[in-house]
């Protein structure tokens, strides 16, 4: 093998080797993820909630799952938005984590799980997205709305939803808008996940 | 540019994205919030108020099992005085303050000492075991004295940014449960009757 040879090869590694680095940093600083928020759950403004005649003060928890696990992260992460949410609904006269003076508990809980899951297609037909193809990737989420009054037996209410990510220049997702980035996607299906669950616990004869 | 400044670029490059791939991190648990189910399970347990105290390793334990916990390489830590006994000590609370049974100036005391903390994130099968010997006193006299234990196995994965946090999430989630175990035990609930 000739040096002149052998020097170009390397040079040619080199570059190659190069490229692939640099590719890589990238794409793992800039990220080549792109996320869609399904359309089957709509938009609720409290506007829509029907709101009782006297509301009384609650205590809210919120919990967020992954997979039916805790996850304290993510709930130290939402924590504040879902309390603010459920504070401006106009359904509560005060809102608190500690207990108040009416008894009245109502837990949030939000558990992200795939799609793919029994726990989030057992009894469950909407229009979903259930895009599972070449580089799309789909999670869903479970909100539970547990409320619970004293000498009342609780209201619960379940809204499901979902987040699609697809890598590189895979195709968009049918009934889905474009987030600006996994943050917006999130706090976005939060806000109409807890949205739709609270209006639906607001029409409920026994929650009035 | 000379190849020599290629190479040495390429070196960092890649170092910098190996780094961030890898990653080898200290990382401080979130705190421990309050679950509907422990809330409602020490309210209907007919429970007085209680008060909690500084929760400690039992002796025995190594330092190291009460101030840290690896999992591949990343570190993690708890955020009250890098302590799992505090971090224990504060799971508790937080469920019995939300409850409303928790009352600094009571004379029905909960103590704690961490006897077990350690999780394993392997390739395919992940484990975690926390236990905690529990104490209930009131004037002096122990009521409750008990060991509890909560273990929990899950699929793990080969990939770190999946196995990782899935280890986290099991490993804190057993902080509830042990509270959960507490809550639910029969002499327990009889040791913090009023």
């Amino acid at each position: 093998m000739s040096i002149e040879f052998t020097v170009s090869l390397r040079r040619r590694w080199t570059r190659v080797l190069g490229v692939a680095a640099m590719g890589l940093a990238a794409m793992v600083m800039a990220g080549c993820a792109s996320h869609y928020i399904d359309g089957a759950t709509k938009e609720v403004n409290a506007s829509t909630f029907k709101k009782p005649a006297a509301p009384a003060p609650v205590q809210v928890l919120f919990e967020f799952e992954t997979k039916g696990v805790s996850n304290t992260r993510a709930t130290d992460a939402l924590k504040k938005q879902v309390v603010e949410q459920v504070r401006t609904s106009g359904l509560f006269s005060a809102t608190d984590e500690k207990p108040a003076a009416s008894g009245a508990l109502l837990g949030i809980k939000l558990n992200n799980v795939p799609m793919s899951d029994d726990a989030f297609s057992k009894g469950f037909a909407t229009g979903l997205t259930f895009g599972l193809a070449g580089s799309q990737v789909s999670d869903g989420y479970i909100c539970t709305v547990n409320y619970v009054a004293p000498g009342k037996e609780p209201v619960v209410k379940v809204v499901r939803h979902a987040i699609h990510t697809t890598l590189g220049a895979a195709a968009t997702p049918g009934n889905s808008t474009k987030a600006k980035d996994i943050n917006e996607a999130v706090n976005t299906m939060v806000r109409q996940i807890v949205g739709n669950a609270l209006n639906d616990l607001s029409h409920d004869p026994a929650f009035n | 540019m000379s190849l020599s400044k290629i190479r040495g670029l390429v070196l960092v490059v890649a170092a910098a994205g190996f780094s961030l791939l890898t990653g080898c991190a200290q990382v401080k648990l979130a705190p421990p919030s309050a679950s509907i189910e422990n809330v409602q399970l020490a309210k209907s347990s007919g429970m007085g108020p209680v008060a909690v105290e500084p929760f400690v390793p039992a002796a025995g334990v190594p330092k190291s099992v009460d101030q840290a916990l690896s999992i591949r390489s990343n570190t993690f830590f708890s955020p009250y005085d890098s302590s799992f006994s505090k971090y224990l000590q504060e799971a508790l609370s937080v469920e019995l303050r939300a409850a409303g049974l928790l009352e600094s100036k009571s004379g029905t005391v909960i103590g704690g000492q961490l006897t077990k903390s350690a999780v394993e994130a392997g390739a395919s099968q992940g484990t975690a075991t926390l236990g905690a010997r529990f104490k209930v006193s009131r004037g002096g006299n122990i009521l409750y004295d008990r060991e509890l234990v909560e273990n929990d196995g899950w699929e793990s994965s080969f990939v770190g940014a999946i196995a990782i946090p899935a280890a986290v999430n099991h490993y804190t989630a057993l902080y509830r449960r042990l509270v959960e175990r507490l809550l639910k035990d029969e002499a327990f609930r009889a040791a913090v009757k009023p």
